[in-house]
C-alpha cells in the first residue's frame, strides 16, 4: 500500500509529534508498506489564519501521485488531519487543544484574541463536521478519546504507542533517588515535586534530569533549591543522553512525574518498561491510563503535602515499590503496546 | 436599566464600560468592569458567553463600543438605524481619519457612497439627506453574530439587511404599578383645565419639529385653551426663544430645560396630551414614547419609522408633508373629545405589556443563543471576502472559477453545520 502520514508542524520545531509521525513511517515500511511524511506547515496566531489553514489542508488533493493511486492517508494532527481522502483514518494525536480543554487554561492562547471565540467555534465545527469523514479514528490515548467524544461527539478508540527504543529499557536494583525525566517547565511541574520534597519526613532525594525552557527558568529553580536548603536531596543533571536517560530509569527507586493534563506522557511507559513504579498526580490525565493506584505506582493529590506523602511511602517501603514497579512492566505487556499493532489497526 | 435588572435574575451580566461615571443603582445590578478602548482585556471579555453591544448614534458613548464589536463579534442591539452621523463624526471629527469614513462609505456603497461622502465632506452635501441616502447600518453590524432592531421590517427598509440573523424585539419597557399610575390620573385631574396642558419632552433635535408645533399652536383661534412645556435640551434654543416671540406664543410655551426625575413626574402626571414627533427619523423606537403611555397620556407621532408602527387606536398620526395642519386638526379633535383622547392614553397604556422587560429578555437569549449557534459563519464570511480579494489579485477572472467554486463548496462543508441538518 502507498500511505501518505498527513500531519502539522510548526517549521524549525521538533516535538514528540514529529518523532511519532517517524516512527510510524518506520514502523508501516518495516510492515512492508510503502509511507511517507506529508507535513503541513502551521502558525496558529493569530487565530484569524486558522481558518484558511483548514481551508488549505481541504483544497489538497492527496488521491494520487503521479498517475498512481495513494492508498491510505492516515491523519494525525490539527489541521492535516482534515485533508479528504475517500480511504483516511485518523489517529488523532491531539485537536488545536487552545479551542477545547486549554480555552480558559494559562497555556491556551485563543482566548487572549478579541475573535478568538468565533475561531473556536470554527475549529470545533470544522472538527465535529470533518472528523467523521474517516473510516475509523483512533485516538493516541483515552484523554484524547474522551475530549473527542466530551467536545465533539464523536467516538474513537484509543490507540496506545510504544515510546522510542522502547527494547532498550532494562531494569536494575533500586537505587536511593526518585527519578523526574524531562523538559523543565510549568506544565510538568518541577516546582510541585520540590515544594513536595520540602515535606518529606523521609530522606527522599530527587534527580531531575531535562532542560529548562530558559537560562532565567533554570536559575530560578537553582535558587529555589538553595534558598530551601535542599542541595544535598535535589540534584539537576540538565540534558542527559539516551543511553544515560535509559541508566537512570533503570537504576532509580521509582519515577515521579506529575504533568498537568498530560495527553500521552512517554515517561510512564518509559517508567513501566523499567520496571519502576510511577508517582504521579489525579489531574495528570492521560497518565491515569496506566498508573494504578497502589498497582503499579502511586497517585497522589496535586498539592506538595499529598505528594510528599507517596514519596515518603515509596522510600520507606522499597519491597513494595519493586512489586508495583513488575506490576507496571506486566500491565504494558498486556496492553499490547507495539507499533506492530499500530500499524495493524491503521491499515485494516 | 429597564433589561439589566431582568437579565441579571437569570444570567451571570458584567458591564463593560469605558466611562467614568456609571450610576450607583447599576453596581447593585451587575459587575461593572472598565476596559480601555485601545487595550481591551480580551481574556476576560472572552470569559462572557456572549457580548451583547448597544450602539446608537452618540459618538462619545458608542464609538469604542462599536470599536469592541467589529473585533469580537457579538449580538449588536441598534437602537438607532441610521447610524451615518457616529461613523463620520467619530472617523472625521474625533480621529482626523477622513479615509476610514470614505472606506467605510465606498465598502456599502460602491464609488457612489465615496464619491458623496467626498462632496460632504466638503460641504456640498446637506447633513439632512445624508443619514438618509447613506445609513452605514451595515458598518455598524460588521462582523456581528447578529442583529436586535426594535422595529420590524427597518433594516430591509432602510435596504441595511445585515449579512447576520437579524431579530426585532419591542423595545423593553417596566410599566408602573397601577396604584401609583391612579395616583397620577388623580394628580391629572386635580389640575383646573382648560387650559389643556401640552408636553414636548427629551432631547429636542431638529427633527423634534419644534417649528411646526409652534406653528401649528400660533394658527388656531383656540390657542388659548392650551399650555405648552417644552422640558429638555434644545439644539438651538435661541432659535426657539425667537419663535415663540415672533408668534406671539410667550403666555403659552415655557421651556423648562433639563429636568429631574421627581419634575419630570409632576410634568408628565399633569400633562393631557404629549407631542412626539420625529422627521426625519433614524429608526430608532422612543422610550419616551412608553414613557408617555406608562403615564396614560395620548400622544401626536409622526407617520415614519418606528411610530409609524404604533397601534392606530393609542396614538394620532401626523403625515410629515402636512405636519402643521394635522397638529391643528388634532388640537382641535382634542377639545372637542378630550375624554376620547384620554381612551387613547389608555389604550397605550395597555400596550406596554407588549414591552414587557421579562419577554424581551426571554426573546434576546434565545436569539443571541440562535446566533452563537451560527458563529462559525463569521469565519466563513471572513474566508470568502479573502479568498475573493486574493484571487482578484493573482488569477485573471475566467481562470478562477474552479477554484472559486471548490473554495465556495469547501467553506459551505467546513462552516455551514450542514451534519447536523
Amino acid at each position: 500500500m502507498k500511505i501518505l502520514i498527513a500531519t502539522s508542524s510548526a517549521p524549525f520545531i521538533r516535538g514528540d509529534a514529529e518523532v511519532l509521525a517517524g516512527n510510524l513511517v518506520e514502523a508501516l515500511s518495516e510492515a512492508g508498506h510503502e509511507a511517507e511524511l506529508a507535513v503541513i506547515p502551521f502558525k496558529g496566531y493569530p487565530p484569524g489564519r486558522i481558518p484558511a489553514q483548514i481551508l488549505a489542508c481541504r483544497l489538497l488533493d492527496l488521491t494520487e501521485t503521479c498517475g498512481t493511486r495513494i492508498d491510505r492517508v492516515v491523519g494525525l494532527k490539527f489541521p492535516a488531519y482534515l485533508i479528504p481522502h475517500p480511504n483516511k483514518v485518523i489517529w488523532l494525536l491531539h485537536q488545536h487543544r487552545a479551542a477545547y480543554e486549554l480555552w480558559d487554561h494559562p497555556a491556551g492562547d485563543l482566548m487572549h484574541y478579541p475573535d478568538g471565540p468565533v475561531v473556536r467555534e470554527a475549529i470545533r465545527q470544522a472538527d465535529r463536521e470533518l472528523i467523521p469523514e474517516a473510516k475509523a479514528v483512533y485516538a493516541q490515548s483515552q484523554s484524547v478519546s474522551g475530549r473527542l467524544l466530551r467536545y465533539c461527539g464523536i467516538a474513537s478508540e484509543p490507540l496506545y504507542h510504544p515510546p522510542a527504543n522502547a527494547l532498550l529499557f532494562h531494569k536494575s536494583s533500586p537505587g536511593d533517588y526518585l527519578f523526574f525525566p524531562g523538559p523543565i517547565n510549568s506544565a510538568d511541574r518541577q516546582r510541585l515535586a520540590m515544594q513536595a520534597i520540602a515535606q518529606c519526613r523521609e530522606r527522599v532525594r530527587i534527580r531531575f534530569a531535562g532542560e529548562p525552557g530558559s537560562l532565567t527558568e533554570q536559575a530560578e529553580y537553582f535558587n529555589a533549591v538553595r534558598k530551601r536548603k535542599l542541595s544535598d536531596r535535589i540534584e539537576w543533571l540538565g540534558r542527559v543522553s539516551e543511553d544515560q536517560k535509559r541508566d537512570l530509569y533503570a537504576n532509580c527507586l521509582g519515577v515521579i512525574f506529575p504533568p498537568v493534563d498530560e495527553d500521552y506522557g512517554y515517561v510512564t511507559l518509559e517508567a513501566m518498561l523499567s520496571s519502576k513504579p510511577v508517582i504521579t498526580c489525579s489531574d495528570s490525565v492521560s497518565l491515569l491510563e496506566f498508573v494504578l493506584d497502589r498497582q503499579t505506582g502511586l497517585v497522589a493529590h496535586p498539592t506538595p503535602e499529598s505528594l510528599a506523602q507517596a514519596m515518603d511511602m515509596l522510600w520507606a517501603d522499597r519491597r513494595w515499590g519493586a512489586a508495583m514497579g513488575e506490576a507496571g512492566r506486566a500491565r504494558y505487556r498486556d496492553l499490547r503496546i507495539s507499533w506492530a499493532n499500530v500499524a495493524e489497526k491503521l491499515l485494516c | 436599566m429597564q433589561v439589566l435588572p431582568v437579565l441579571a435574575k437569570s444570567h451571570e451580566v458584567v458591564l463593560w464600560t469605558d466611562q467614568d461615571h456609571v450610576a450607583p443603582e447599576v453596581h447593585k445590578i451587575a459587575h461593572v468592569a472598565h476596559y480601555e478602548p485601545g487595550t481591551p482585556p480580551w481574556r476576560e471579555i472572552n470569559n462572557g458567553t456572549i457580548s451583547i453591544y448597544h450602539l446608537g448614534n452618540h459618538p462619545e458613548i458608542h464609538a469604542s463600543i462599536w470599536q469592541i464589536s467589529i473585533q469580537q463579534p457579538g449580538i449588536v442591539v441598534l437602537h438607532d438605524l441610521c447610524l451615518h452621523d457616529l461613523f463620520f463624526t467619530f472617523s472625521v471629527r474625533h480621529r482626523n481619519d477622513r479615509a476610514a469614513y470614505l472606506n467605510a462609505m465606498e465598502r456599502w456603497y460602491g464609488q457612489e457612497g465615496r464619491q458623496s461622502a467626498e462632496a460632504f465632506c466638503a460641504g456640498g452635501v446637506s447633513a439632512e439627506s445624508m443619514p438618509q441616502d447613506f445609513p452605514l447600518t451595515r458598518e455598524a453590524t460588521r462582523n456581528a453574530l447578529g442583529a436586535i432592531t426594535h422595529c420590524g421590517g427597518a433594516l430591509a427598509e432602510l435596504n441595511e439587511t445585515p449579512a447576520c440573523p437579524t431579530a426585532a424585539l419591542d423595545l423593553p419597557y417596566a410599566a408602573t404599578e397601577e396604584p401609583r399610575y391612579r395616583v397620577w390620573l388623580a394628580a391629572r385631574d386635580g389640575v383646573p383645565h382648560p387650559p389643556y396642558r401640552l408636553v414636548v419632552f427629551g432631547y429636542l433635535n431638529r427633527n423634534r419639529r419644534m417649528g411646526a408645533v409652534l406653528e401649528a399652536l400660533a394658527g388656531i383661534g383656540e390657542r388659548e385653551q392650551f399650555r405648552l412645556d417644552i422640558c429638555g435640551q434644545l439644539w438651538d434654543e435661541s432659535h426657539i426663544r425667537a419663535e415663540i416671540e415672533r408668534l406671539g406664543l410667550n403666555s403659552i410655551v415655557s421651556l423648562h430645560g433639563f429636568l429631574s426625575d421627581d419634575q419630570v413626574e409632576q410634568k408628565l402626571s399633569t400633562a393631557h396630551l404629549s407631542i412626539n414627533l420625529r422627521y426625519p427619523s433614524m429608526g430608532e423606537a422612543s422610550l419616551s414614547q412608553l414613557q408617555f403611555w406608562d403615564y396614560g397620556l395620548p400622544t401626536l407621532v409622526t407617520r415614519t419609522g418606528w411610530y409609524a408602527s404604533l397601534p392606530e387606536d393609542a396614538t394620532a398620526f401626523v403625515r410629515p408633508e402636512s405636519e402643521v395642519a394635522d397638529i391643528q386638526a388634532h388640537l382641535r379633535a382634542f377639545l372637542a373629545d378630550p375624554g376620547a383622547f384620554r381612551a387613547m392614553g389608555e389604550r397605550g397604556r395597555r400596550s406596554l405589556k407588549n414591552h414587557d422587560p421579562e419577554r424581551y429578555v426571554d426573546a434576546m437569549t434565545r436569539f443571541a443563543a440562535e446566533a452563537l449557534g451560527l458563529s462559525p459563519r463569521v469565519s466563513a464570511l471572513a474566508l470568502a471576502r479573502k479568498i475573493g480579494s486574493d484571487l482578484t489579485e493573482w488569477l485573471p477572472a475566467a481562470s478562477s472559477s474552479y477554484l472559486l467554486e471548490r473554495a465556495s463548496k469547501e467553506i459551505y462543508t467546513i462552516f455551514a453545520g450542514r451534519r447536523r441538518g
